[in-house]
């Protein structure tokens, strides 16, 4: 009996163990491989001390720093739309009929729009060019300065910048060439967490500029600073 | 030959065109009466539905599956199937939604109490008089499937919005147009009403 509690307790451990420390995968990809435009749905869920918030929609982004994201209602009408644009960002809430526009460093620091600071670094997520495969190292980056890898099999596992932003890369898989991180999950030092579940996607396809423009007809355009109001 | 032909192509012509349904305008108020009748005298209903959301300045189409409950006097629900798994109970004013298997976290929406599902219905007790103010509508009618036109007078997100019912009221689509191109269809099938739902099968 006490063969069979050890036996159960070794299979249990080991089970979570293995949850808790999901490695990716040994992919074969070529080195160089980089995504230089992704379109892809989404399922996303935000977690704050204030509020949650789930939904589906679309991802797109051309490389270095252009992103358009929409967020869908459940009867599938825009509920939100995301541009950012190098260093300008523009957040459109289409039922409110209202836009708000600006530089990113001026939004505003209420809960659920800081992750759109990050969105560029949490996007530069390349293979990494290295003769060890894996360990955590520390290096430049173009977005936040310096910050943390840890990389399994070429790939990155997870970041973290100063100020204590993390970011985890999982479910990796070879989509046209090039290894895409499928899951990826946002926390700041607060533990407010953004999960993102790509679907779907398509990778290193022309994108027509309309997709990054900001369509802001019959909208009232407003500053970023009006978001605390929001 | 030829001769042939043309009498083939007439006569295909003169086969075809008596077979055609074609859409007649009806009174929006007749459409709008049919629609609420039907939920006036539904309990609850399930129903399978595909949806599809168009963006204007996208190619790709998202295509959704899932299933949707009802249950008087107040829970909707609807749960859409992987890969875009996601779940929303709307119970009288209060919107619960979860994304993939449910475990993530809930979002939470309290509706002002005017939009309540139960205030909705309770105005659908009652027949319908007059067409509701704020819209202009139109309907036409194909065979035994009605076309309500919806849209709203006062500029907004939605340009406007369009469902197809059958006589006893039973919904087959619903598109919403917005007004920046974008479009979003829900197809209904295997709807099934008064099927004896519980709350057990309306949980998030």
């Amino acid at each position: 009996m006490h063969i069979f509690k050890l036996i159960m307790i070794l299979v249990l451990t080991a089970l979570l163990a293995s949850c808790a420390t999901q490695r990716a995968p040994v992919l074969n990809f070529k080195p160089d491989a980089v995504i230089e435009t992704l379109s892809a749905g989404i399922s996303m869920s935000m977690q704050t001390a204030e509020h949650g918030m789930a939904g589906n929609g679309y991802l797109v982004y051309r490389r270095p720093d252009q992103v358009h994201m929409i967020l869908l209602s459940p009867f599938g009408t825009t509920l939100f739309q995301a541009y950012i644009l190098g260093s300008k960002i523009t957040l459109v809430y289409p039922a409110q009929g209202v836009a708000y526009a600006g530089q990113i460093d001026q939004l505003p620091d209420t809960a659920g729009t800081q992750g759109w600071r990050l969105m560029r670094w949490v996007m530069d997520a390349d293979p990494v060019k290295t003769t060890v495969a894996d360990g955590t190292f520390e290096r430049a980056s173009p977005a936040v300065g310096r910050e943390t890898i840890t990389v399994q099999n070429g790939l990155i596992t997870e970041k973290s910048a100063p100020g204590g932003n993390q970011v985890y890369y999982g479910d990796y898989a070879v989509v046209g060439g090039v290894p895409l991180a499928a899951l990826i999950e946002m926390r700041n030092s607060k533990d407010e967490r953004i999960r993102l579940k790509i679907q779907e996607p398509e990778v290193n396809l022309p994108l027509d500029n309309a997709v990054m423009t900001p369509r802001l007809e019959g909208l009232r355009i407003l500053p970023l600073s009006e978001l605390e109001q929001k | 030959m030829r001769k042939l032909s043309i009498t083939f192509l007439i006569l295909g012509i003169c086969l075809a065109f008596p077979l055609a349904s074609h859409a007649r305008p009806v009174a929006a108020l007749e459409a709008l009466e049919i629609l609420r009748k039907g939920f006036a005298e539904t309990d609850d209903f399930t129903a399978e539905i595909t949806q599809e959301k168009q963006l204007s300045i996208m190619k790709r189409v998202m295509k959704t599956q899932g299933i949707v409950r009802f249950k008087k006097p107040d829970l909707f629900m609807m749960e859409i199937k992987p890969p875009y798994a996601s779940r929303l109970l709307l119970r009288d004013n209060i919107i619960e939604q979860s994304a993939g298997d449910g475990k993530g976290p809930k979002n939470r929406i309290i509706l002002p109490p005017e939009q309540s599902l139960k205030q909705w219905f309770d105005k659908l007790a009652a027949p319908v008089t007059k067409l509701p103010e704020g819209v202009s509508l139109k309907a036409d009618k194909t065979a035994s499937v009605y076309t309500l036109q919806i849209t709203p007078i006062k500029r907004g997100q939605v340009r406007d919005l369009l469902i197809s019912f059958h006589n006893d009221g039973t919904i087959r689509r619903i598109v919403i147009n917005e007004q920046n191109g974008d479009r979003s269809t829900l197809s209904f099938r295997k709807f099934k009403r008064n099927t004896g739902l519980t709350e057990r099968d309306m949980l998030l």
